[in-house]
């Protein structure tokens, strides 16, 4: 019964040592563990290596992975071809256009910068030419170079938006679609911009045109490509006004009566089919 | 020979203008919701009393109401379907001062009202959220299901046309 607290004691003084170490080592353990579990310190500890890891991607990325991307790029171009041609073709053959557009635009700029200069006899004749037919020296030089051409022409009901008649040289869209699109466009500008009497009377896109007439009750949209140039719209207004006056009025005799579409749309072909052959 | 003639859609945001057309155009529906912008322009021919009527739609973006809309897009409509969505009563509770706003602007145009989505009630629910609306004339539609949509456009254009 004695030697038991007397044997503890000795227990005691033997493994003192070996205690305070296993406590020590218990509660720094059980710092660890908290270290490890939970997250907010873990984070504490583990951002900075993670931050330092990123950097050294970041930077090194080009270095580590470069070649194997190019190498995977130019073997999927190489084992895709076709696609790739589709998919890019739209692009660049826009981009082309729209390229040769401003490198013309410049073109001519810079001839009437020459022009200017030049006090030529022969400068004076396209001077004076220019001055009779109210077109700027470089319009008259650079519209022989890429023609305009009417592409389409819309007779459109104002407000339903409804085609009463229709040209086109390659019929390829929607033309009800078109004319219910134009109008809603026109509406939307109109409606948004102008507040007032003011009427929409182009659109621009890419190195297409739409000029816009507007009739009492109906109006025209011609879309044009190339170099639109004013003899051209002055052609237009002056045919578009003959078009008007002769067909329309005729076609729509009543007020309420329906138009007669085919009959529009073949005159137009008349008015305009040989348009753009004509010799200006 | 086919005659032309502009239908207009209107009513408030995401009662399922766009899919009623969607359906009626091309038989497809989806769950997705993209609201229109502006307006969207569709067109389908159809057959009615022997006559070849070409409609040209126009999907109107949703307004809680309609003087908020430019006049422009609705002028010259020859005819209206005004949607709600039957679950949401938002979309009904000014509807009678909606469809005479309309009925304004265009006298002479056929109006037709269509209670849409009926599909997420059951028949009875429809009904008596219908019976609560008064108005002489509704149309249930589910453009998901494709119910009585082809048959709305179609009551529509016969009234245009008569
Ligand atoms: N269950 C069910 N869902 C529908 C129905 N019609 C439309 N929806 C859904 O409702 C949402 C809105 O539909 P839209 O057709 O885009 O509505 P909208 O009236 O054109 O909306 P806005 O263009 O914003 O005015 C979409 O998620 C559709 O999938 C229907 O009949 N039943
Ligand atoms: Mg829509």
């Amino acid at each position: 019964m004695e030697k038991k607290p007397l044997f503890d004691k000795l227990r005691t003084i033997l493994l003192e040592q070996d205690w305070e170490e296993r406590k020590e080592l218990a509660e720094k353990l059980e710092d660890l563990d908290d270290q490890l579990n939970s997250r907010d310190r873990l984070e504490e500890k583990v951002q900075p290596i993670l931050q330092d890891q990123q950097e050294h991607f970041k930077n090194n990325f080009p270095k580590l992975f470069g070649p194997q991307i190019t190498e995977t790029i130019s073997k999927q171009i190489k084992d895709s071809q076709d696609e790739v041609v589709e998919a890019l073709y739209p692009i660049i053959g826009r981009m082309i256009k729209k390229y040769i557009a401003s490198e013309i635009q410049k073109l001519s700029e810079k001839v009437d910068a020459q022009m200017e200069l030049a006090f030529s006899w022969e400068g004076w004749k396209v001077r004076i030419k220019a001055w009779i037919s109210g077109t700027p020296q470089s319009e008259a030089m650079m519209s022989q170079l890429i023609d305009p051409k009417i592409e389409e022409i819309f007779i459109i009901e104002k407000n339903s938006g409804l085609l009463m008649g229709s040209f086109s040289k390659n019929q390829t869209v929607d033309q009800d679609m078109i004319a219910g699109m134009l109008t809603a466009i026109k509406a939307f500008v109109e409606d948004a911009f102008a507040g007032g009497e003011q009427e929409l009377d182009s659109i621009d896109y890419d190195n297409f045109k739409i000029v816009v007439k507007s009739f009492n009750s109906f109006f025209i949209a011609i879309v044009a490509s190339g170099g639109m140039n004013a003899a051209f719209k002055d052609r237009i207004d002056s045919t578009v006004l003959e078009f008007a006056d002769k067909v329309l009025r005729k076609a729509r005799k009543g007020d309420d009566e329906e138009v007669d579409q085919k009959q529009i749309s073949g005159s137009l072909e008349e008015y305009f089919n040989d348009f753009d052959n004509v010799d200006q | 020979m086919s005659i032309s003639k502009k239908v207009i859609l209107v009513g408030h945001f995401g009662v399922g203008k766009t899919s009623l057309i969607r359906q009626f155009v091309h038989q497809k529906f989806s769950d997705e919701y993209l609201t229109t912008i502006g307006v969207k322009i569709d067109k389908k021919e159809l057959q009615v009393d022997g006559m070849d009527v070409t409609l040209i739609i126009w999907d109107i973006a949703g307004e809680t109401e309609q003087n908020k809309v430019p006049a422009s897009y609705q002028l010259g409509a020859h005819g209206v379907l005004y949607v709600f969505d039957i679950t949401r009563p938002s979309t009904y509770q000014n509807l009678h001062e909606q469809v005479n706003h309309m009925q304004g602007l265009l006298p002479n145009a056929p109006i037709q009202i269509l209670a849409n989505k009926t599909d997420l009630l059951t028949p009875e629910e429809c009904e008596s959220i219908l019976g609560g609306i008064d108005f002489q004339e509704v149309h249930q539609t589910s453009a998901k299901t494709g119910l009585n949509v082809e048959e709305a456009f179609r009551l529509l254009t016969k009234a245009i046309v008569s």
